[in-house]
């Protein structure tokens, strides 16, 4: 892209980047979807793991949440949105749904990112609760009108309390994550 | 990339996320609207994650193998001693067999005793339930050709499986004990007492005609007896079970819903004929008529 524009105009005042800070910084960019997409594979895979598919939606929602509140660079508006179509076609929701909600959590995020910045972890986590339980009313009330008839709220329910007590882990570890990245950043 | 100012660049920015919700609304509804093509793509990605899949699963048995091989290594010292008191237990019994095929020799020695002949066999695979006539008969590759003759004996690795009732050349229907036209002499080992076995199509043939003075007892061995000179004595068959009192059964020693191999056996019965006794009247053999079962079909009066 750079031998497209010419020498002499330059837009930004950087020095030109070389080949391997540009793979550094993309693979920055790229690493939480490629997290969200081994977790979505893993865990569509036939897995022995009772409620796989709730645990599946909890960690994807919260992965999302976390990086566009803290990281947004690493998570652009079209990463959620082919997740979320990823999901459907790999998981049994109607084509477009996961889209549609994780694109809902990544503008509320992105949205109240300012805030939720300054905010001591356990408010964070008790908001992140409200959307987390929300997306899965949502999911659920999705579900039904698709389906055309109520379904049990139980398993929609249980994402939800996952949803909550898997955050605190996702964060520590995205946070750890965001630290060494830091540090190699400035050494 | 096309030059544009940052305001036009912030606006564009914006404008990709409703742009993106309208457009996942719009994928659900064309999912909903023709869902042959959603369930093509959905093969799609199903296909080329298959590998990855089958990678993982593959992992998760080979780590559940592992824990389950390092939950048994714990046992091993237990399981170890175990055995080896099973093992003194047993070099015991050794011993004990051995000394009595001793006794065994000498006392047949004693007695001058007339060996008796070593059966001839074939085993064949079976391979069918096979239709015919019976409900419960298999089909053996071994005919004619090998040696086999109707009327041989048919038996699995641990008792009697059957009986071969027809035979061609390079294969023999043999009729399992639980087929509803099997009936056979049998012995109750513990009391000696006869008592006919007949088989009803289920897995346990009853025992009919067993005297009334010795009732078979629940575990009680069943072998075969020598009446009627179709079976050799004391083959094993199984063990006497009541599924309702009054009403014993046989728990055959064999699986016969999952044989594969039979051994068909020439114990040569029907060549044993009596010397002739002068003076007596020669009977008829009683097994003989047995041998044409249409005569029992004819009147009493066509036969003479």
């Amino acid at each position: 892209m750079s031998d497209s524009t010419p020498p002499s105009w330059d837009p930004d005042l950087e020095p030109r980047l070389t080949l391997g800070q540009k793979l550094d910084r993309t693979a920055r960019h790229l690493l939480p979807s490629a997290f969200i997409v081994l977790v979505i594979i893993f865990f569509s895979a036939p897995l022995a793991i009772p409620g796989s598919a709730e645990l599946l939606s909890a960690i994807v929602i919260g992965s999302v949440f976390f990086w566009s509140v803290w990281r947004p660079t690493g998570m652009p508006a079209l990463a959620p949105f082919l997740l979320g179509l990823f999901m459907d076609l790999v998981g049994f929701t109607p084509l477009g749904v996961s889209s549609f909600i994780l694109l809902l959590v990544y503008g509320i995020s992105t949205y109240a990112r300012f805030g939720l910045m300054r905010m001591n972890f356990l408010v964070v986590w008790f908001l992140y609760g409200l959307i987390g339980g929300a997306a899965s009313l949502l999911q659920w009330a999705l579900a039904c009108l698709f389906r055309l008839h109520g379904l049990d709220p139980a398993p929609a329910f249980f994402e939800a309390l996952l949803c909550i007590g898997v955050y605190p882990l996702l964060s520590a570890t995205f946070s750890w994550f965001l630290h060494i990245l830091d540090e190699k950043e400035s050494a | 990339m096309i030059p544009v100012s940052i305001q036009v660049r912030q606006a564009l920015g914006k404008l990709v996320l409703p742009v993106l919700l309208l457009l996942s609304v719009g994928i659900i509804i064309a999912g909903q609207a023709d869902r042959r093509l959603a369930d093509t793509a959905r093969m799609y990605v199903a296909d080329a994650l298959a590998p990855l899949w089958g990678l993982i699963a593959h992992t998760q048995t080979d780590v559940s193998h592992l824990v389950q091989g390092v939950k048994d290594a714990r046992h091993l010292a237990e399981e170890n001693a175990k055995l080896q008191t099973e093992n003194a237990k047993l070099r015991r019994w050794y011993d004990v067999a051995v000394s009595l095929a001793r006794e065994n020799d000498n006392l047949k020695t004693e007695l001058h005793w007339v060996p008796e002949p070593t059966p001839a066999f074939v085993t064949g695979r079976v391979v069918a339930d096979s239709g015919g006539m019976y409900a419960r008969a298999v089909l053996l590759v071994a005919g004619t050709t090998s040696g086999v003759h109707v009327g041989n004996v048919a038996l699995a690795t641990n008792g009697l499986a059957g009986r071969v009732t027809e035979v061609g050349p390079h294969a023999a229907r043999v009729l399992l004990i639980t087929d509803i036209a099997s009936r056979l002499p049998i012995e109750l080992e513990s009391s000696h007492a006869t008592a006919i076995m007949a088989g009803d199509n289920s897995p346990m043939p009853r025992l009919m005609y067993y005297p009334q003075d010795s009732r078979p007892i629940e575990g009680e061995r069943v072998v075969t007896s020598d009446q009627a000179s179709a079976f050799p004595m004391g083959l094993p068959i199984g063990t006497v079970h009541y599924l309702h009192p009054g009403q014993p059964v046989v728990q055959p020693f064999v699986q016969l819903d999952k044989l594969t191999m039979l051994r068909v056996f020439d114990f040569g019965q029907s060549e044993i004929e009596p010397p002739d006794a002068p003076g007596h009247v020669p009977l008829t053999r009683p097994h003989r008529p047995l041998a044409l079962p249409f005569k029992t079909l004819l009147g009493q009066g066509q036969e003479g």
